[in-house]
């Protein structure tokens, strides 16, 4: 029999049952659809999350205090309390590492900030005036903090959209007073919106002069110094100068340096593994829509005994009547695969409209996967059904079919 | 063209071995038509499968065409069915979703005969027949004497030896088994081996040859001269 003669027999076979074949074409269909919708949400999430981050700036450093094992977790137990952090280090490394572009420190807390009688609690990030092109910070109006270290700080805020919203309605905020703790602070500037970054909400937090931060917070070490280097080649080169410079300074190697690459591929990482988890889950209901096509399969062969018994007297071989019934359990399979596919797209196009932020799409390895598992799930099942037609003794399946 | 040499077919049923076949000999030369008779449990089923190659003897041997059949694979009695035998079969066994074109050409597919072929044989077939306006007709659609025709040109459409037919007319009006009759004996006098298996007596008077067949036995084989005139 050749391949057309195969198609145009099993498919007419599966025509002739239009509600058992789609039936068990919307089993598979789901299966499939599944796998692609919810591998393309791993997908999508991923983006999103590697988006989010690249969005920092490729080429950028984060050195924190204490010595940690790239495996993270119990630093300070294992690697001894760690020398401050400095603003002297920073200057140093300013100084004696060239391929730094810009440093900003950067110290961190919770104060209460109130503004007449609006009260309300808010992180406070103390840094300096090149954090703004570090971190690529839009201002909506006023200007950003200002470059110097030195000498105690001016007592100047930078807040952020939804501050304002909240602790400055219906009046311009700049040359106002913010209380922080104690402290007043004039505000010479609002952050435009940007919503969650590196795990802060930028929307919700006062940016004041690192050396103010630090005095307010009694903090004698900086939490985090963000090092952007002149070019991404020197990115390894930098983090190595870095250490040095510091562990000279302090006597000894307490500060861990991070690329954004070790960053972004972690978590690229934790979502692939994610991703291929929920493709697993989803891939089970593929295994029960084989199941489905293998009961129609077993019903049809029951049903076509007469018919079986014609081919053989007609002069099909066993392996023909194998290689026809095969044929129409891959069908069903294959087709319903197609339009899983289809649908799994169809899903994702109408989510992702309904969630634009999350771009969803499924990779190439899953769409090709649940199409071949499908495929071989249809041939796997229909292997019991297609024997068991092909072992029906012709003499009696004759006699049975009418 | 067939010689059966004691051919014996035993079943068991339950713990008991029933023989429906006990030594039959029979030969049948090329262009015979010949009738195989008997009341019901005679053995002229299990005997139709056994020169239909459906089913292999106990023992004894069965020659087609010089070739001992009776010891064949599986898939060598296949193709000995699909090239050298034709069925008609009471309830003609079409197959429904199948137009009249397609039952025809459902033999030549699995034999992986060329397309075009195939088609220059389907319409000679049908033309055979008298059935050329009905090609594109399912079974459904068609009158119980047209189902059998298709029935005889799938039958025919490999060129085989020989045609057996198994009470080609018991699902049929009389005016329609005539017909169905006729075209028979005229295939048979185109050459082609024509066996029918029937208890019907005027279906079997019109054979050249009688077989009688009971209790797995031949009981008789003689020539019908009066049909042999007609």
């Amino acid at each position: 029999m050749s391949l057309g003669d195969l198609l145009r027999f099993s498919g007419g076979a599966l025509f002739g049952h239009p509600l058992r074949s789609v039936l068990s074409l919307l089993g598979m269909s789901i299966g499939v659809a599944s796998v692609v919708l919810l591998t393309g949400l791993g997908e999508g999430a991923r983006r999103y999350v590697i988006g989010e981050f690249t969005s920092l700036g490729t080429n950028l450093l984060i050195v924190f205090p204490g010595k940690t094992e790239t495996t993270g977790g119990m630093a300070p137990l294992w690697g001894g309390v760690p020398n401050d952090l400095t603003l002297d280090d920073v200057e140093a490394l300013r100084r004696r590492v060239p391929s730094i572009r810009r440093a900003a420190p950067i110290a961190m807390g919770e104060a209460t900030a109130r503004r007449g009688d609006r009260i309300r609690q808010l992180t406070v990030v103390g840094t300096t005036g090149e954090m703004r092109e570090i971190r690529q910070l839009e201002l909506n109006i006023g200007r950003f903090l200002p470059e110097t270290m030195a000498g105690r700080g001016p007592r100047v805020c930078v807040i952020g959209c939804n501050v304002q919203r909240e602790l400055f309605p219906e009046e311009n905020p700049l040359g106002k007073i913010l209380h922080l703790g104690e402290e007043r602070f004039r505000v010479i500037g609002v952050l435009a919106p940007r919503g969650m970054s590196l795990g802060l909400d930028m929307d919700e937090i006062v940016e004041v002069p690192v050396v103010r931060a630090m005095r307010i917070f009694d903090q004698t070490t900086l939490f985090r110094v963000l090092i952007e280097v002149r070019n991404r080649s020197s990115l390894d080169a930098t983090s190595e100068a870095v250490v040095e410079v510091l562990t000279d300074r302090h006597g000894e190697e307490d500060v861990t340096v991070v690329t954004q690459d070790a960053v972004i591929s972690t978590f690229d990482d934790i979502l692939r593994v994610l991703t291929a988890a929920i493709a697993g889950i989803a891939a089970i209901s593929l295994g029960v829509a084989g199941i489905a096509i293998m009961n129609v399969m077993l019903v049809s062969v029951t049903e076509r005994t007469g018919e079986v018994g014609l081919l053989k007297a007609l002069g099909a071989t066993d392996r023909q009547v194998v290689v026809a019934f095969l044929a129409e359990a891959a069908l069903l399979a294959f087709v319903g695969g197609v339009l899983g596919l289809l649908l799994g797209e169809t899903l994702a196009f109408v989510v992702g409209l309904v969630w634009p932020k999350i771009e969803i799409e499924a990779p190439t390895w899953a769409v090709l996967a649940a199409l071949l598992t499908s495929s071989v799930v249809g041939v796997v099942f229909g292997v019991l059904p297609a024997r068991r037609a092909a072992a029906l003794d012709p003499v009696d399946a004759l006699a049975r079919g009418h | 063209m067939i010689r059966l040499t004691g051919i014996r077919r035993d079943f068991q049923v339950g713990d008991q071995v029933v023989s429906a076949l006990r030594g039959v000999d029979l030969m049948v030369e090329a262009g015979e038509h010949v009738a195989i008779m008997g009341p019901s449990g005679s053995g002229k089923s299990t005997m139709l499968n056994v020169l239909g190659c459906l089913d292999r003897p106990t023992a004894g041997s069965y020659e087609l065409g010089g070739r001992d059949v009776s010891r064949l694979s599986g898939s060598e009695l296949s193709r000995v069915r699909g090239r050298e035998i034709g069925f008609v079969f009471q309830s003609f066994h079409l197959v429904p979703r199948l137009t009249a074109e397609g039952n025809v050409d459902l033999p030549m597919a699995f034999a992986g005969l060329a397309p075009k072929e195939r088609k220059r044989r389907i319409a000679a077939a049908l033309e055979q027949v008298g059935l050329s306006h009905r090609a594109d007709h399912r079974p459904r659609q068609m009158s119980g004497g047209e189902r059998q025709r298709v029935a005889i040109a799938r039958a025919v459409v490999m060129q085989p030896k020989i045609l057996l037919a198994d009470e080609p007319t018991g699902n049929l009006d009389s005016k329609s088994g005539a017909e169905i009759v006729a075209l028979l004996e005229r295939l048979n006098r185109e050459g082609l081996t024509l066996i029918v298996v029937t208890h019907d007596d005027d279906l079997g008077r019109r054979c050249r040859r009688l077989v009688r067949l009971a209790d797995g036995a031949i009981v008789s084989d003689e020539m019908n001269e009066e049909a042999r005139a007609g």
